[in-house]
């Protein structure tokens, strides 16, 4: 392998068994003599071979071997999204995941050795787990060793939302390494005592941690664990997390049973997308704010990746349960919030990159923005020119749905300035052009039929 | 000794056997409701889209023939 125009990826350091680097545009793993043993354990038992076709591990095949080093080549993913960026029924489906890879890695002799909530992501459709290093021997009578790694990237923020709702998971932005398992045992009700799986896997957990967290010298004996035990364990919390549940209401959940268009309008805007998206034959398409992915879906069997978004999580949980119900392998949906995207965190603020970043990456041919302006510059107080700078940023082409100021919703809005009304005159057509027109041409401009809304086609100057 | 690039955690290592014991007694109670519940035909199905932890090798088997 030329060694030459390769770059590590900056969220590959902590494990000495390998790193994941660039070769050219084509993302690789490489893999240290010092995992070569379980690499090849891993291989030749076929346990690669049976978590690749159960969908749990992302595919790969090996591209060098040599007594330095082995090359493998994993299946490219064309979005990461970031643990807190997940709904519940995602990081549910994430953690559900976890404990099954592990307890297929049990019954064939090995372990999970690193349970992060990195190494699992969302690809056509569903978790997979991407870190193929995170599997070693199973040494008899030993604890699980990612267990508490387990709790704080899963356990303990899953029950937490279960409690205080799914803005907790925006706690693993600041905590990369999981919610600390005292913090988590502080956040939770008096009564979460009475659940023995919630006492004993997090309670106790905390407690023991105190008692110990002075061993400096690794003296204490640990205690033996029988492969039975474990499983115990690992069939319990699976169990356990299999049945948490939030209850959650937002002002979008029922969203379009709200809003003040007809069953006409609705198929009209439909239409008109289906329409423009479709001459422009995009490759990548993400809409932003949308919902559960309704008008994405209109045009879902005609872009070969569509990504969605929202800035809510059930309306984002909806999507996620549509998605796995029809089988849509080509939809990714996850929760962002345009005017606080998800920054980029740990070493070097880019082991685990910026939403803006991402989407950079990504590339997207068509940007969609349906009837989200009014959020961003009303509700945020957003200037258009602003919008159009962040939205500029990863576009090439942009579908976007102004709303005008007779439109019901807006109007609510700038009622609800007050005395500021006057403030948000600028909220109209022309300052809305001008604005977008320093970024974007605008090449099409159309009203959805019996709304007070106007469709805008922009294109990207650069 | 596996290597391990992080602190597992002493206390995690410890409470693992009590966690285990609780658990052990959970799923044994739970089996023998389900047993009763199976028995009067009160068994609910479950609505998570998750399937069960355990992966089926069967297709395994049939490919190597």
């Amino acid at each position: 392998m030329k060694q030459n125009n390769t770059s590590p990826h900056q969220a590959s350091f902590r494990d000495p068994s390998g790193y994941m680097f660039y070769d050219g545009d084509v993302l690789r793993r490489a893999i240290n003599p010092i995992y070569f043993k379980q690499y090849n354990a891993l291989k030749d038992s076929g346990f690669f071979k049976t978590l690749i076709k159960n969908k749990l591990l992302i595919p790969h095949t090996q591209t060098t071997v040599s007594d330095q080093q082995i090359v493998i080549t994993p299946e490219p993913i064309a979005f990461i999204t970031n643990p807190y960026e997940w709904s519940f029924e995602q990081y549910k489906h994430a953690a559900l995941h976890t404990l099954k890879v592990h307890k297929y890695a049990l019954s064939k002799g090995f372990i999970l050795k690193d349970a992060s909530a990195y190494n699992v992501t969302f690809h056509k459709g569903s978790p997979v787990f991407i870190d193929t290093l995170s599997f070693d021997f199973y040494e008899k009578d030993t604890p699980w060793r990612a267990y508490k790694q387990f709790i704080t990237h899963f356990f303990g923020p899953l029950v937490l939302a279960s409690y205080h709702g799914t803005e907790i998971f925006k706690m693993l932005q600041t905590h990369i390494d999981g919610i600390p398992v005292k913090l988590i045992a502080s956040l939770l009700p008096g009564k979460s005592k009475l659940s023995s799986t919630i006492y004993t896997n997090i309670h106790l957990l905390a407690k023991m941690e105190r008692t110990h967290s002075e061993d400096y010298k690794a003296e204490t004996k640990i205690a033996k664990l029988s492969l039975k035990a474990q499983n115990n364990i690992i069939d319990n919390l699976f169990d356990f997390i299999k049945k948490l549940s939030i209850k959650e209401e937002t002002e979008w959940g029922n969203y379009y049973d709200k809003t003040n268009y007809n069953d006409a309008a609705f198929q009209g805007k439909k239409t008109l997308i289906e329409d423009w998206v479709t001459a422009l034959n995009p490759q990548r398409l993400i809409d932003i704010g949308g919902n559960d992915g309704t008008f994405a879906r209109t045009v879902v069997t005609k872009v070969p990746h569509v990504i969605v978004t929202d800035i809510d999580s059930n309306a984002v949980g909806y999507n996620y349960k549509q998605i796995q119900q029809n089988k849509e392998t080509n939809m990714l949906a996850f929760v962002c919030d345009v005017l606080q995207p998800a920054p980029g965190i740990g070493l070097n603020n880019s082991e685990r990159n910026s939403l803006v970043e991402r989407l950079k990456g990504y590339s997207p041919d068509v940007t969609m923005a349906l009837a989200l302006i009014h959020h961003i510059t009303l509700s945020g107080n957003v200037p258009f020119d602003r919008s159009a700078q962040f939205f500029a940023a990863f576009s090439k082409h942009l579908i976007l749905e102004f709303p005008t100021r007779e439109d019901s919703w807006v109007s609510s809005l700038l009622v609800r300035k007050r005395e500021f009304i006057n403030h948000f005159d600028f909220y109209n057509q022309e300052a809305f052009e001008a604005g977008y027109k320093q970024y974007f041409d605008i090449q099409k401009k159309e009203t959805v039929p019996g709304t007070k809304r106007v469709l805008y086609l922009l294109k990207n100057k650069v | 000794m596996n290597f391990l690039y992080f602190d597992p955690g002493l206390g995690a290592m410890i409470v693992q056997a009590v966690v285990a014991a609780a658990a052990g007694v959970l799923l044994f109670s739970k089996g023998v409701m389900y047993k009763i519940k199976g028995f009067l035909g009160l068994l609910k199905e479950d609505d998570d889209a998750y399937d069960s932890i355990d992966i089926d090798e069967k297709e395994d088997i049939d490919e190597t023939k």
